[in-house]
């Protein structure tokens, strides 16, 4: 009950901004959002199941490209939609994951590279089908219940999303399927030895983790009512990497973090440094790395000041 | 029959590249189990290297090429030193220098990115344009030089991993780091070294490949895709393995460019489809670790 109304009042605090901000703002703290949402599962695949996974991006891309074509060009209902853009995802991440976390080491990282550069070759080369390199646009959401969901409404949406996120990723990590991910990570053998199916296990949290990108990519889909081969491209694979990294791998909080921490920096920097963000990025993962494995959140743990 | 020759000839050419990226990752995957995802923009680099010496400076091909594997030597060097050594020495899990190399990775792109701006720069061919035409053969020099050079570094290589006491070394620091380290093998020697020889190769392979393609920003990536198939493809376990999986993948992407009707640019989902075809069919490779088939 208690966690009920807390998270009753995230959302309507969460929501509530929403409906203070002005255009420009809306549409920072919208995409501040996905990034987050996107961090959280990406999160759960790397930072709770240890995986090393550039696909992420790619599902948040599948995703939104498939509610677009279902909804305007295949003319299906919005629910059905969802549900089969939701199964691609699944689908798709299960021929990706089955064959790539057959052995040990680091198939997965590889083979999700490669699908990631592919997918981007493929909307470009889709012909009518992904609208080529200039994408799919002018579309607009159906409304939903007879309620048009536009402007701040929209941006409940993306809420309630976030909080959903966050919601069945700490439930996940508290039950016995997140506690088996964790010894996975730390220790195949070991596990295994505790009767763990490892493979089933990594692929169903990479599965899992696709499918909720892929949930987030169809709410991203209506916030610009644009989707193009250039959104989805690799370098935003390796920012999600470094937004957990840099906040903290396995903590929900880090993530969060680490999203905001890394999405809102560039609009810092840019006088500073132009676009040249990612080389500040990849100099401050490095230095995390190597300096605080926990990231932001270990950091903060560590703090000398801390009254013992 | 000329044409398809032909087409073989290059296909080889390009699976050479692809095998000498899969020898990069090799040389270091050996003695250290790391997977060192920035073979490719190693290579980034070195083509950037490649552009400086051979089209600003206009120096001579041979006194180029090597002025920038000696020079890729130094920043495989320095890449061990900043984003491996320290993480070893600590006993951190092998993931950590992964994914400072993945960091490495971007470091190197943007910094290059920084330096010479989005546009693709030149590298000059070094024997011209000229190709060779004898009976049935057909192919352009640059194609047999890349096949050349490539063959003689396969044979190093080889001489060096299978025959001399260095490259056991390499194989008994992959199999017990404590135990080689026991037996007076050096280790930080052989690591820093093993990074070294992998950036000069990458190196290597970006001066051949360049004068095709033009030295980018972004070519990394790609190049430590298929580098990686490759090394799929043939095998961990030999070093051939990593020169026919090359050759393989090479082979099988240009057959699809000519003879499937798609579009071109989806050849490029072929390595991911050999990669998914030979992890369910043959995780091993095709060719086995020996001793460790049956």
């Amino acid at each position: 009950m208690k966690s009920l109304l807390q998270a009753a009042l995230v959302i309507a605090i969460l929501s509530a901004i929403g409906f203070l901000l002005g255009p420009y703002h809306t549409d920072i703290y919208r995409k501040l959002l996905l990034w987050i949402a996107l961090a959280l599962s990406y999160n759960f695949l790397f930072g709770v199941a240890g995986q090393v996974a550039f696909s992420h991006f790619t599902f948040y891309g599948v995703g939104a490209y498939a509610i677009v074509i279902l909804v305007t060009q295949a003319g299906l209902p919005l629910p059905l939609a969802a549900t089969a853009g939701i199964v691609l995802c699944v689908l798709l991440a299960l021929a990706v994951a089955i064959p790539a976390t057959r052995l040990d080491g680091f198939y997965l990282a590889l083979a999700t590279l490669a699908l990631a550069q592919l997918f981007i070759v493929f909307l470009n080369e889709g012909g009518e089908l992904t609208g080529g390199s200039g994408g799919l646009t002018s579309y607009r959401l159906p409304d939903v219940g007879g309620i048009t969901l536009s402007g701040p409404r929209y941006t409940v949406v993306i809420v309630l999303l976030v909080t959903f996120t966050w919601i069945l990723l700490a439930r996940i990590d508290q039950s016995w399927f997140g506690r088996a991910c964790r010894a996975v990570r730390d220790n195949p053998q070991a596990a295994a030895a505790m009767g763990i199916d490892v493979a089933r296990t990594r692929v169903i949290a990479y599965a899992l983790t696709s499918a909720l990108a892929g949930l987030a990519g169809m709410v991203y889909a209506f916030v610009d009512n644009t989707v193009s081969p250039p959104i989805f491209g690799l370098e935003n694979a390796f920012l999600l990497l470094f937004m957990v990294i840099i906040g903290g791998s396995g903590s929900q909080i880090g993530s969060v973090i680490g999203a905001t921490v890394l999405y809102l920096l560039p609009f810092v920097l840019s006088p500073l440094i132009g676009h040249h963000h990612a080389l500040v990025f990849g100099v401050v993962m490095l230095l995390v790395i190597l300096a605080q494995p926990r990231g932001l959140t270990g950091l903060w743990a560590a703090r000398p000041w801390r009254s013992r | 029959m000329q044409d398809l020759i032909e087409l073989l000839i290059s296909a080889t050419a390009g699976g050479c590249i692809y095998a000498l990226f899969a020898l990069s990752y090799l040389v270091v995957l050996r003695p250290t189990g790391v997977i060192n995802f920035a073979v490719g923009d190693w290579g980034t680099v070195a083509a950037f290297g490649g552009f400086l010496a051979l089209s600003e400076a206009a120096l001579p091909w041979p006194i180029g090429m090597a002025f920038v594997i000696i020079a890729a030597f130094g920043l495989g060097w320095l890449t061990e030193r900043i984003a491996v050594r320290p993480l070893v020495e600590r006993g951190a899990p092998v993931l950590a220098p992964i994914l400072a190399l993945l960091g490495m990775l971007v470091i190197f792109r943007e910094a290059v990115s920084v330096a010479f701006g989005p546009d693709p720069r030149p590298i000059p061919q070094p024997f011209g344009y000229g190709r060779i035409e004898f009976g049935l053969l057909a192919a352009s020099y640059q194609s047999i030089f890349i096949i050349g050079i490539t063959a003689s570094v396969f044979v190093g290589a080889w001489y060096f991993f299978e025959r001399t006491l260095a490259g056991r070394s390499f194989e008994a620091v992959a199999l017990d780091r404590r135990a080689a380290a026991l037996m007076g093998i050096n280790l930080r020697r052989v690591t820093s070294f093993a990074f070294g020889a992998g950036a000069s190769i990458a190196a290597l392979a970006a001066l051949l490949l360049t004068p095709n393609t033009s030295a980018h920003y972004l070519m990394g990536i790609p190049l430590a895709i298929q580098g990686f198939t490759a090394l799929v493809i043939g095998g961990v376990g030999r070093t051939e393995g990593a020169l026919v999986g090359g050759i393989i993948l090479a082979l099988a992407e240009q057959l699809t460019m000519r003879y499937v009707p798609i579009a071109p640019g989806l050849v490029q989902g072929v390595p991911l489809l050999l990669l998914i075809i030979f992890l369910l069919v043959r995780p091993t490779g095709l060719l086995a670790a020996r001793g460790a088939s049956a």
